[in-house]
């Protein structure tokens, strides 16, 4: 266990090193995007764009620059954003992460609990018409961009029936933490965490269908049944758990990359100012330091996601373990 | 230039009443003798405002974009101010810090600036003459972005700009604390001094303020409201300046509002809803398109449209074939149809095309179209007659012309047009769209060999020069630089000599400087090195509790008149 841990943390590192090298050497090779003139200011004098090329270090060697980032990044943790100056960008992230977590828990409670329930009533009224209406329900969630759904649920709750019995309840767009008012940070999240949730129900519904008919074929079904076992205790005991190995893998990459701020568009349809909507400022201005501190904390939650993923194999699957 | 921030599409405006025009027009500001009871009426209350993403440091020596020069306003002073007053009035210059208006001395070299007294910063210190010397030279130790455009006239400056941690001034500023006088020596006689004084980046800070980027920490000021707290990815907080007590009603009024949240995240489509909703006030950005025909109708005593002192232009690069020939780029002028553009923008409401430089009602103005049918004061229609003429005798059909815009609905929109324009002149054209933010150091940068491009500018200061100077001037360019204002690299040493003669001759005749500078802006525009398109107009969005809105051709929406009770 020690050693996977191990290796799981050299990878982590390895990843971490390749993606900030990339991420700075694309920087740099970009045209029109030289930080000493877009740090002056427009129509700045170049006496200026020079003094901030060597206030910032610009005019020291490439691997030097990387260095001194990367130290100020994770040894001195003072590295400040080039556009919005002065703003720490770890404290930023990690401020930013609550908003993100808070928002991708909730989701993957509901689509789990989601794509469970459907992925089993479907499979045990296999070919009848609550099955075939799952399925369809399953595939409108499935397709529905989310920035899409999440602007209509905004319009209907927001605008149009804002002022009904049914949304007026809602809050205004906006995060509310959780350690000042629990109730508030519930009402502003239920309708992102829906919204998020809604495609991964739809997909996690109809692998795990698929996974489940498969199962009902094996032999190992077929022993259970020869037992005497009722249909209840064969589903969940039996047919559930090994067909529960695909949808563990695919939750543990979704859920990684959700963290490390793939929920943007959830996070910017709804005003919430997560990681993903951070890094997507900080790629629009090319705010070089914000981006190497997202792109890290991102690529740190895929591989710890990974290395989850792997363990709980060996808790649920007993084939997995001799391995 | 101010920066305006992501311009999105308005196409399909065209039910944006015109109406709207009126009832702007209608809502002047309060009256001076019944503001007492207003303030009496109206005092208190939260302002909630809302932009899509904060717009850096409020460091106010540093920020150069309209949205923070907005909420400066209230919150810092130098020692003159534009009036914080309706539309044109917006433009004058009012006292502020200072106490008199000092006469040039030393044929405009000199002046003498007497301080009120009784003023405290925020952390209740007094403000003191030491406070102004040093606040100007922080603005060369912090690297300025304005410091070597605006206040390299200062004697000294040179010194400061070459090297900022040592920065003196010696000779170009002088304070006296027991007179409460300070001294500007300037290098030579400069018309708009005066501007560049009422601009934030003069803003009078405490001389003990940091000597380097403040960042999220706003330095103390004596506006009426203070910089509370400030996080660019949640919210930026103001609240009332304890120490503050009105002493000019033209340069720092008194706000009626207790605190102002301004709010950085929501989309645009979000934030007209929480305006709808009530839980917002106000939004920076333009309302986008599909929204504006039920603000036009639904809630149109909520919007106000006002024009911006601004254009949207296409600078053709003058070196680079195929618009190093005159002609082809007195074509493109020839054919472009302004109207076809404003439609794009969304239409007659708002924006307005123009085939000059200077914008309409700016200084130095005077209607005259060269390039349209039948030439005279006003654009009416293209003529790709003479365009399509032009480009034969160049002979430069049939070469490859890309168009650079920025990577948004609108600007996409213009650089396909464009694209279209100079096809049917008979060129090889595509466009390519870049990112917003990226865009403007691209184009600018002569070894990215741009050849036409799609720009805006946005005037800092109402002077003829803010335009004609520094987009086109030989000083503006250079070579190799993601810093060359003067994007169509166009250098003419003769029209050089006439701007440096109307700065000049402004300072003693304005108004006949302002006629030269309208002969310069023809002058220019014979030459064409850029294609003028339309000026754009401002929309705001207004919560039905908003009252006492006005609009400054300055700085916009002066916030802090504005109420919510």
């Amino acid at each position: 266990m020690a050693i996977a841990l191990f290796q799981r943390l050299l990878q982590m590192i390895f990843v971490m090193f390749g993606i900030s090298a990339l991420v700075f050497l694309i920087f740099f090779a970009t045209p029109g995007a030289d930080p000493a003139a877009r740090i002056a200011g427009r129509n700045a004098a170049q006496e200026t764009v020079e003094a901030i090329r060597k206030d910032f270090g610009f005019d020291r060697p490439l691997p030097v620059q990387y260095a001194i980032m990367m130290k100020r990044l994770f040894v001195t943790q003072d590295l400040t954003s080039f556009v919005n100056r002065g703003l720490k960008v770890v404290p930023q992230v990690l401020s930013a992460a609550p908003i993100t977590l808070s928002l991708v828990f909730g989701a993957a409670v509901l689509w789990v609990v989601g794509g469970v329930a459907v992925g089993v009533i479907a499979a045990m009224t296999r070919g009848t018409f609550i099955d075939r209406g799952l399925m369809v329900l399953a595939l409108i969630g499935v397709s529905m961009p989310v920035f899409w759904f999440g602007e209509m649920m905004n319009l209907v709750s927001q605008s149009r029936f804002h002022d009904t019995w049914l949304f007026s309840w809602v809050p205004g767009l906006g995060y509310k933490p959780f350690s000042t008012d629990p109730w508030s940070w519930f009402k502003t999240l239920i309708i992102p965490w829906f919204t998020l949730a809604a495609l991964y129900i739809g997909i996690y519904g109809r692998v795990l269908r698929a996974n489940l008919v498969e199962a009902y074929q094996e032999d190992f079904i077929r022993t259970a049944r020869a037992k005497g076992l009722g249909p209840m205790r064969v589903m969940l005991r039996h047919a559930l758990r090994t067909s529960l190995i695909p949808f563990v893998t695919m939750f543990g990459l979704d859920f990684g990359v959700l963290v490390g701020g793939a929920a943007l568009l959830t996070e910017v349809v709804f005003g919430l100012n997560g990681i993903g909507r951070l890094t997507y400022q900080a790629l629009l201005n090319l705010d070089l330091p914000m981006i190497l501190a997202t792109v890290m904390y991102a690529s740190f939650f895929v591989v710890v996601a990974n290395a989850v993923v792997d363990m709980v194999y060996v808790l649920i699957d007993p084939r997995v373990r001799g391995v | 230039m101010m920066h305006h921030r992501k311009w999105t599409s308005l196409k399909g405006a065209g039910l944006l009443a015109a109406a709207l025009l009126a009832q702007t027009a209608l809502s002047s500001g309060a009256r001076a003798e019944d503001r007492a009871q207003l303030m009496q009426e109206h005092r208190g209350g939260t302002m909630t405002l809302s932009a899509v993403s904060a717009a850096g440091t409020v460091d106010p020596m540093i920020n150069y974009t309209a949205q923070f020069w907005q909420v400066f306003q209230m919150t810092y002073d130098g020692l003159l101010k534009f009036k914080q007053a309706d539309r044109k009035e917006g433009f004058e210059i009012v006292l502020d810090l200072a106490e008199a208006l000092p006469e040039p001395q030393d044929d405009g070299k000199t002046y003498v600036f007497k301080l009120r007294k009784g003023i405290k910063f925020s952390n209740g210190k007094d403000v003191t003459a030491s406070d102004v010397v040093a606040s100007f030279q922080r603005i060369f130790k912090i690297n300025g972005p304005t410091s070597g455009s605006f206040y390299n006239n200062i004697v000294g400056a040179d010194k400061c700009l070459k090297d900022g941690a040592t920065c003196t001034l010696e000779g170009g500023i002088e304070g006296d604390d027991a007179a409460g006088t300070v001294t500007f020596h300037l290098v030579e006689p400069d018309s708009e001094f005066f501007d560049k004084l009422a601009v934030p980046h003069a803003t009078i800070l405490p001389a003990d303020t940091a000597a380097k980027d403040l960042g999220t920490e706003a330095p103390p000021g004596t506006g009426a409201y203070v910089i509370a707290s400030y996080d660019p990815n949640d919210k930026m907080v103001l609240k009332r300046n304890p120490e503050f007590k009105e002493w000019s009603v033209d340069a720092q009024p008194d706000g009626y509002p207790d605190e102002i949240v301004y709010r950085f995240g929501m989309t645009e489509e979000a934030a007209i809803n929480a305006i709808q909703n009530g839980q917002v006030d106000w939004m920076f950005d333009t309302p986008p398109a599909d929204r504006l025909p039920e603000l036009g109708t639904k809630y149109a005593s909520q919007v106000h449209v006002n024009p911006l002192a601004a254009f949207w232009y296409a600078p053709m690069n003058t070196n680079l074939a195929p618009f190093d020939d005159v002609r082809v780029r007195q074509a493109v002028n020839y054919a472009i149809d302004r109207d076809a553009l404003v439609g794009l923008f969304g239409g007659d409401v708002l924006a307005q095309p123009v085939c000059q430089i200077l914008p309409p009602d700016f200084p130095g103005h005077v209607d005259n179209c060269i390039y349209t049918q039948d030439p005279g004061p006003e654009w009416s229609a293209p003529d790709m007659e003479k365009a399509k003429e032009l480009v034969k005798e160049s002979g430069t059909a049939g070469q490859k012309v890309t168009v650079i815009a920025e990577d948004n609905a609108t600007s996409r929109a213009i650089g396909t047009y464009i694209q279209s324009v100079l096809s049917e002149l008979g060129y090889d054209a595509t466009v390519k769209a870049i990112s917003p933010n990226i865009q403007f150091t691209y184009i600018q940068n002569t070894e990215n060999k741009v050849q036409i491009s799609v720009s805006q500018w946005y005037m800092d200061y109402p002077a003829a020069s803010n335009f004609l100077n520094v987009l086109l001037s030989c000083a503006s360019f250079t070579p190799g630089s993601d810093s060359s204002i003067n994007i169509a690299g166009y250098c003419n040493k003769d029209l050089d000599a006439k701007m440096k003669a109307a700065m000049a001759q402004s300072i003693t005749d304005p108004d006949g400087a302002n006629a030269e500078w309208a002969k310069i802006d023809t002058a220019f525009m014979e030459q064409a090195p850029l294609a003028p398109l339309f000026t754009p107009k401002n929309v705001d969005f207004t919560s039905a509790r908003v009252g006492n809105f006005i609009f400054s051709n300055q700085f916009r929406w002066v916030i802090s008149q504005s109420w919510v009770k």
